[in-house]
């Protein structure tokens, strides 16, 4: 089973995009902000892919991918997830990302970006 | 409203279909939001929630009716079956109804969401019905939890585009901590006005846009719930419209002549009176002026059509012609319970219908009966009136006064006189054991008029006003008037052929 890791401190995100992708058949695991996610990176068993958020307390978006790229995570698929628009993020990001949604997303677009990342 | 249409960065306007509520709401509830429907039982929050369910289902979305009360649905159905909203042909595949009083019962909160969502996003629903709220906050131990249900639907629904819709019988005051957490607070109510009651329906908090404030009446008909919005919250602010020069005839020479050439375009007169003592048949000579031009319309509440073309015929006038040739158009309602703002949809609508010009409002005290409550009486004529005045249209209105005996004369409606632009009274005076029949011009916006007090007759060709008294004794005879408590109606002693001032 495939697993992903939604790094978002808005209550109720995590929650709800854990649900949604448990009933795709996913296993996902959840952490509140960058730190948090840097940690669930390194449990067992390793996450296939990142639901990024951009703005969190404690590390960021950003921080989290530049940690992630720097470190034994380059290759690790990140999705961004913000309000913002893609371009900023981009600039902010300054490291590759493979996917952006904009929020407030549909969830059905959400699906398909994690089926188009992580192919049966 | 299909779900897989949904933009959830645009906040779109979902009808409810059901009259009267879109233009309360303006558009409808907005895609993603969570509302409260709430009102005591019988209210008919279930009634106009299936009535939104249905439809939503008959115009291509898809909606879920989720009770958490132990009662089966086959019932609730069975209640609705001759509503004529009720199209059991969108069921299930674009109406389903599901029970969570299981669910509830055993997994709490957290297990009431999972269903909400797993039920959302496998019918794709972009309504959902949630009936029975109050066992649901009722059920729940602490605060926290429930702002954290509330709060964990919200996100959901919000990226889902699908409109929530709680209905519950908390009828309390102290609102609940989840109350400032929705997007939108409707009421229901049946309201008591004087020994009958009203069905009222007023949108307390709605986020995101404009609605119509107060309290809108409602009806529930074999069709289903109608409201009916507050016309003095829908009708549009008119721009002021130029002072009329332009003159109707009252179909009364001599009553023209007092007027200095008869009403004035677009205003709005009310003729004041005892009973008997000649208002209806004004009006009648009013309209017997009715032309292609000028389409007139009688809107009673206590001559029928067919009483008013028999009066109209002992007074030498052709109502019954003038009906036939298209020219006037007979619009009566008893003056039994009504719903004021139906009354007055009903007059816009004829208005409208035949471009009417000249307009008769007879029994104005009938509608005053019939409306409820009467603190916003004034204001709902004062709406009227303006749009009248804003499409051309002269109206009178009749209205019997009160006490018409004795010096004080009590309008029907407190505050008409500030709103009508003219002011006829007709009275009785008695002298020598003979009742005459008097009138004057108390009030004729921006004109001058003749303020001397007028005898006149009703004979078979209508009504004939006399140059003179024909008894002096009249004058001596009619008592000092006061209109109402009006400070603009101070006391008035008019004098028989005093010069116009």
């Amino acid at each position: 089973m495939r697993t992903v890791l939604v790094v978002d401190d808005e209550f109720g995100v995590p929650e709800l995009l854990e649900f949604v992708l448990q009933e795709e058949g996913y296993r996902v695991v959840t952490a509140a902000n960058g730190r948090q996610g840097l940690q669930r990176l390194a449990e067992d068993p390793r996450p296939d892919l990142v639901l990024l958020d951009y703005m969190m307390p404690v590390l960021n978006g950003p921080g989290m991918l530049h940690a992630m790229r720097e470190g034994a995570y380059k290759f690790i698929p990140v999705v961004f997830m913000s309000s913002l628009d893609e371009d900023a993020v981009r600039r902010a990001a300054e490291q590759e990302f493979q996917a952006f949604l904009r929020k407030p997303f549909k969830l059905t677009e959400l699906v398909g970006i994690v089926r188009r990342l992580l192919p049966e | 409203m299909n779900q897989t249409d949904h933009d959830p960065r645009r906040l779109t306007d979902m009808p409810t279909g059901v009259p009267g509520l879109d233009v309360v709401l303006r558009g409808g509830f907005l895609s993603g939001g969570v509302y409260i429907v709430q009102g005591s039982p019988g209210a008919g929050k279930t009634i106009l929630a299936n009535q939104i369910c249905f439809h939503h289902a008959r115009h291509g979305g898809r909606a879920l009716y989720t009770t958490v009360l132990a009662e089966s649905h086959d019932r609730l159905l069975q209640h609705m079956a001759s509503l004529g909203f009720v199209d059991a042909g969108v069921i299930p595949e674009s109406l389903r109804y599901v029970s969570a009083f299981r669910e509830l019962e055993e997994a709490g909160l957290p297990g009431l969401i999972n269903l909400l969502r797993r039920e959302v996003l496998r019918q794709q629903v972009s309504l959902l019905v949630l009936d029975g709220w109050l066992a649901v906050s009722d059920g729940t131990p602490s605060d926290v939890s429930l702002r954290k249900f509330v709060h964990e639907l919200q996100v959901f629904t919000a990226l889902q585009g699908c409109v929530v819709l709680l209905l519950t019988s908390n009828v309390r005051r102290d609102y609940r901590p989840e109350y400032t957490m929705v997007d939108g607070l409707l009421t229901l109510e049946d309201v008591r006005h004087l020994g009958w009651r009203q069905r009222e329906l007023e949108v307390l908090k709605f986020r995101g846009k404009s609605f119509l404030r107060g309290r809108h009446a409602f009806r529930i008909t074999g069709e289903g719930v109608r409201i009916y919005p507050r016309l003095e919250a829908l009708l549009p602010l008119t721009p002021e419209s130029d002072v009329p020069t332009s003159r109707l005839s009252l179909g009364i020479e001599s009553m023209d002549n007092l007027l200095h050439g008869g009403l004035p375009t677009a205003s709005t007169t009310i003729v004041v009176g005892a009973s008997g003592s000649g208002k209806t048949t004004l009006a009648l000579h009013f309209l017997s002026c009715a032309s292609d031009a000028e389409p007139g319309l009688l809107f009673g509440f206590f001559e029928t059509p067919r009483l008013l073309m028999a009066n109209a015929r002992t007074l030498g006038l052709d109502l019954a012609g003038q009906v036939d040739a298209g020219l006037v158009e007979l619009n009566w309602h008893s003056p039994t319970e009504q719903i004021l703002d139906d009354i007055g949809n009903q007059l816009l609508d004829a208005i409208t219908r035949r471009n009417v010009k000249r307009l008769a409002v007879d029994g104005l005290d009938g509608l005053v009966e019939a409306a409820g409550p009467p603190d916003r009486v004034s204001r709902f004529f004062a709406a009227i009136s303006n749009e009248c005045r804003a499409r051309g249209v002269t109206m009178l209105l009749t209205a019997e006064a009160a006490n018409f005996v004795g010096p004080t004369v009590t309008l029907p409606i407190e505050g008409i006189s500030a709103i009508v632009d003219n002011l006829i009274l007709m009275r009785f005076v008695e002298t020598r054991a003979r009742l005459h029949r008097v009138m004057s011009v108390l009030k004729l916006r921006g004109s001058n008029f003749d303020r001397s007090l007028r005898e006149f007759e009703i004979t078979d060709h209508g009504i004939d006003v006399l140059e003179a008294l024909a008894d002096p004794d009249v004058a001596e005879n009619a008592p000092d008037i006061r209109i109402g408590a009006s400070p603009a109606n101070s006391p008035v002693r008019r004098r028989q052929n005093r010069e116009p001032g």
